[in-house]
Formats: structure tokens, C-alpha cells, sequence
């Protein structure tokens, strides 16, 4: 899977899970400004990710720190990436 | 009909929020489905004795401990009196094969000498097991009334699991056995529970072991006495069917079944997730959540045996015993035969009327979702053809099982009553008839007492832990979300017993 198709699978998976218009999954898109994505959906987003990419994520801290959708993406990627 | 708050499910979770809610001066409404409060732990009586179906112990009641503070802060503790367990041994754990028996005494300082006197060359692994267990059950909200931040954090969802835990620690499979046995008292198996999760239960317990007098339904009694003193307007036999919302969209009221509407600015919901998700407005919680919800894994379901006896056990006064066919701490809720279960036997009754006494013990065997299957028919979900055939059939295994194990128990038998995963089913108003809901396992986030619906928060042990302190704290968790939880841990502390 490429760093592309990853992106890809992040905002379909986020736009049908939460509702959202795929239109808005821009890696500028502030979570919860513009996604409207607040702290009551971040595990919620954890367990999206996770069944979407068959992966556990343990990194608490590195998850507070995440506040685009760029962020998810390039998290994901690296998560990814560690893992090969 | 209007109120501050309504609250759904009138079990312990439910009565504990109602009455922090309606001290705080707030009216509120319990609704409850059943025809009466709590009937999970209310019990029945057979032959004359009591049998108590939800509560036969627990931790954390000694004075000043978090469950003696929560009795007293809602005013029930005047009511109460607490039958301790005996200091020499609360808990038996019984193996069959090697034959072994370890006692737990009452107290950290107690169940440490006695593990080094059975158990003398594993000192180290002795004092890391137990210093880790009440570092972390000291680390809780509620338990521990002086944290700024009160979040469960992601310790409990990820690792160590308890087996990996104690795999780091020993290699002594007796020892690994009897440090994790209290996985009865929340129906996780080793591989499945977190360290913590496993230490707030277990933590509890090894600090004070106390019942109550009259056991689940003089509870329950003085929670309805409470209840009443503090104006909480119950509904019992009233299902709940449908949330009723503002025009813009917060939680506004409740529809029961009869067709009546409760408005209320806010609720606390304490039944299962999964019915939850029966009442609440298809568009109000996202894809997300409802999937999070649905795929809930349910503790372990059990068979349970309610035996009158003619004469009295001496091994169940003040202590329970549990069975374990062989040191295999893997066989917690698997796929194995009855005879190679672990068993848990408490004693019933609990009132000493001299010679009119009557004797017996409640016996419980933990059963998987799979071996629960037979007794469903697929379609109707209700009891299937074979079912009472299968129900006997279990009931004499699990009666050969204790005869192996406590032939001296087993002797005493004169009349049994069986209870199954269906049975639990009903009383619990829970899907599969678990004997505590909701796990709470490795990978699994369960809810939070916040949802998305604005008014709506949850409480009940899927959102805390199973037990009465459990419940009681899960009371705590969402009404201090309402009220503010430095308000409510300086009210608990307030009720410290002097000295």
C-alpha cells in the first residue's frame, strides 16, 4: 500500500464512520474546527484506524498530539512504515 | 412530568446516581423495567433459606475504604451491618490435581506472610505482584479521592495482560494460579484482563472482605428507604423505549412503553450498551460509536447451583472456596468440560437462628458464550426443546464435580435449584445472560460516562467495573462528570469516620 492509497483508505474510512463530506478530507482540515471531531471521537477514530489497517495503537501521547487530518495521515503512514 | 435528571435502570449503578443526584437537591426519576428495584441482586428463598443471587462479597467495605465511604455518603451505612469474612482465610483456592490448598487471609501485611511461608523461594515475584496491585488500585478515581485528573487513560485497554504479567514474574504455575483465581470476581480470563483492570478488582478484596447482613436484598431495601427520604420518584414495570429530544437536539425526555413522557434536562443511562442503543434516536450517535457499542464482547455467562443442605459447612463460614481442576490459570471461561472448570462455592443464608438454621451454598461455574448455544432456540431466542434436559444434565455434572472436589460439602445436598446463561438473561436484561456485562479487556474501549448526546451520560460496570464497587463507583464516575468530581471526592472525603 502506497503513502497515496493510504490517504485514501484514512479519509473514506473517517468520512463514512463519522459522517463526513468526503469533499472536506483535506490534510489542512483541523479536526475539530472544520471536521468537527472532538475529544469524544478521538477513541472512536482509534478503533476506526486500528480494524482499518490491522494495527494496535498504543501511542497515547503521539494521539493528544494529533489536531489536522495531515497529522492522521502522516501517523498512519509512519505506524505503517514501522511496521515493514 | 418534569424533572433534572431521569435515570434508566434501577439496579445498583442506577440507585447510587439517583441519590447523588437528588442529595445535590435535583429531582430525579428512576426508571426501572422490572417490577421491582435491583432485581439482579434481590435473591430468592427456598426451603426457607436465602439465596443471594448478586452479591455474596466485597472489597473495599472496610472503614474509610471507598465502598464504606460511598455507603455513608448516600446514608445508607446507619442500616447496614457487615459480616466480615474470616481473617484467616476469606477466600479457599482448592486444587485437585496436585491436591493444594492456599488460604487468603484479610490484608496486604497477612497475604504477604502467607504466601512466603507456602511459596518460599518466589519472595521477589510475592512482593512485585502485590506492590503492583495496590500501587494500581490505589491509582483510581474514588478510590484514590485526592486526583486532580480524573480519566481512565489507556492503561486498562492495553497490555500487560494479567497472564503476561505474572508469565514475567514466575514460572511457579500454582503461584500464577492462585494470583489470578479472582478473575471469578469479574469473568476475564488471565490472557484476556489487563494487569489493571485485574488490580482494581483484585486490590480491593486483598485490602478488607466484608458481605452484609441480609446479603443483596437488605441492600437493595435500604437503597429503596434512601431512595424514598431523598424524593426520587421510581418507576417500577416501565420500560423505557424511546429518548425524546430539544429542537436542538439535546437529550429533553423519555417515552416509556405505556405511552407516558418524562421530560428531564438530563439521564444517566446504567442499562446494558447494546439496549441502549434500542432507544436512542438512530441519528444521534455516529457509525462510529454504534459499531464501538455493538461489538461489546460480554463477560462469560455461568451455571449456577442453589443447594439446601442439613447441616452446616463448616469450610463456607465467613470463606468460599474456589475449585480449580488443576493449576491451569489458561482455563478460566474456555471451551472445556464442566469437570475441568474452575468452581466458585459460597455459602447461602447468612442468618444464624440457632437450631432453626437452614444451611446450603450457592456454587458457580463459568460457561461460554459457544456452550450456551444449545440452550437458545436460534429463532425465537427463547428457551430451546432440549432446554430442560440440557439444564439437568449440567445441574448433576456440576453435583459429581463438587463431590470429586468437596465430597464433605457434597454429602449435605438435599434439594437443588439450577440456573442457566437464560436465566441471567432475563434477570440482568442483558443479551447473552454474562455473569458482569461488558468485559473489560485488553483492546476494548468501553463507552465513557460522556456521549455525544448533550444531556445523556452513562454509567453501569460496562463504562467501570463489575461488582458492587463497581457499579457504586460508576454512580460516582458520571454524576461527578455532571457535578464536577473535586465537588463530589471532597463531599466523600468528608465522610470519613474519625480516627
Amino acid at each position: 500500500m502506497n503513502d497515496q492509497e493510504i490517504i485514501d483508505l484514512i479519509n473514506t474510512t473517517l468520512a463514512n464512520e463519522f459522517e463526513l463530506n468526503i469533499d472536506d478530507m483535506v490534510p489542512g482540515a483541523v479536526l475539530k474546527d472544520d471536521l468537527g471531531l472532538d475529544s469524544l471521537d478521538r477513541v472512536d477514530m482509534v478503533i476506526v484506524l486500528e480494524k482499518a489497517f490491522s494495527f494496535k495503537i498504543r501511542e497515547e501521547e503521539a494521539i493528544r498530539e494529533i489536531h489536522t487530518l495531515g497529522d492522521i495521515h502522516n501517523f498512519v503512514i509512519h505506524k505503517k512504515q514501522e511496521m515493514e | 412530568m418534569n424533572y433534572d435528571y431521569t435515570v434508566i435502570g434501577g439496579g445498583v449503578s442506577g440507585m447510587t446516581s439517583a441519590l447523588i443526584l437528588a442529595k445535590q437537591g435535583l429531582s430525579v426519576a428512576l426508571v426501572e423495567q422490572s417490577g421491582q428495584l435491583a432485581p439482579t441482586i434481590r435473591g430468592f428463598t427456598k426451603k426457607g433459606l436465602f439465596f443471594d443471587t448478586g452479591f455474596h462479597y466485597t472489597g473495599g467495605l472496610g472503614a474509610g475504604e471507598p465502598v464504606d465511604l460511598f455507603f455513608r455518603y448516600l446514608g445508607l451505612s446507619d442500616a447496614l451491618e457487615k459480616v466480615a469474612f474470616r481473617e484467616d482465610a476469606f477466600d479457599s483456592f482448592r486444587c485437585l490435581e496436585p491436591p493444594f490448598v492456599f488460604r487468603f487471609p484479610c490484608g496486604y501485611d497477612r497475604i504477604r506472610e502467607r504466601f512466603y511461608e507456602v511459596f518460599p523461594d518466589e519472595c521477589e515475584a510475592i512482593d512485585t505482584y502485590l506492590s503492583a496491585v495496590r500501587e494500581q488500585y490505589h491509582s483510581v478515581p474514588y478510590v484514590n479521592l485526592d486526583m486532580s485528573e480524573v480519566s481512565a487513560g489507556f492503561s486498562t485497554v492495553h497490555g500487560p495482560t494479567l497472564q503476561e504479567f505474572l508469565d514475567r514474574l514466575t514460572n511457579n504455575r500454582l503461584l500464577k494460579c492462585i494470583f489470578s483465581m479472582h478473575c471469578f470476581l469479574y469473568g476475564v480470563a488471565p490472557d484476556e484482563v489487563s494487569f489493571a483492570n485485574h488490580a482494581n478488582v483484585a486490590g480491593s478484596y486483598y485490602e478488607s472482605v466484608n458481605g452484609i447482613s441480609g446479603g443483596g436484598l437488605k441492600l437493595t431495601e435500604i437503597f429503596e428507604e434512601q431512595l424514598e427520604k431523598a424524593g426520587v420518584h421510581v418507576f417500577r414495570g416501565q420500560e423505557v423505549t424511546g429518548m425524546l429530544l430539544s429542537n436542538d437536539g439535546a437529550f429533553c425526555g423519555l417515552t416509556l412503553k405505556d405511552g407516558t413522557n418524562v421530560s428531564a434536562e438530563g439521564c444517566i443511562s446504567t442499562i446494558h450498551p447494546h439496549r441502549l442503543l434500542e432507544i436512542v434516536p438512530d441519528s444521534v450517535f455516529r457509525p462510529a460509536y454504534v459499531s464501538r457499542l455493538n461489538e461489546l464482547e460480554e463477560t462469560a455467562s455461568a451455571c449456577i447451583l442453589y443447594a439446601v443442605c442439613s447441616g452446616p459447612i463448616e469450610d463456607l463460614v465467613g470463606s468460599n472456596i474456589f475449585i480449580f481442576p488443576e493449576p491451569d490459570f489458561t482455563c478460566f471461561y474456555k471451551n472445556a468440560a464442566v469437570e475441568k472448570r474452575p468452581m466458585y462455592i459460597t455459602a447461602a443464608g447468612g442468618k444464624h437462628d440457632g437450631e432453626k438454621a437452614k444451611h446450603g451454598f450457592i456454587a458457580i461455574c463459568p460457561m461460554s458464550k459457544e456452550q450456551t448455544k444449545p440452550l437458545v432456540d436460534p429463532v425465537s431466542q427463547e428457551r430451546s426443546a432440549n432446554y430442560k434436559l440440557l439444564k439437568e444434565e449440567m445441574s448433576e455434572k456440576m453435583v459429581r464435580s463438587i463431590k470429586a472436589s468437596c465430597p464433605e460439602i457434597a454429602e449435605k445436598i438435599i434439594d437443588i435449584t439450577c440456573a442457566t446463561p437464560l436465566t441471567l438473561r432475563d434477570y440482568t436484561n442483558s443479551p447473552f445472560g454474562s455473569l458482569y456485562g461488558v468485559k473489560h479487556k485488553i483492546g476494548q474501549y468501553n463507552p465513557m460516562p460522556v456521549t455525544r448526546l448533550k444531556g445523556l451520560f452513562l454509567a453501569g460496570q460496562a463504562t467501570t467495573a463489575p461488582g458492587i464497587m463497581g457499579a457504586m463507583m460508576s454512580g460516582f464516575l458520571a454524576c461527578g462528570t455532571i457535578l464536577g468530581h473535586e465537588k463530589l471526592q471532597k463531599e466523600l472525603k468528608q465522610c470519613r469516620p474519625e480516627g
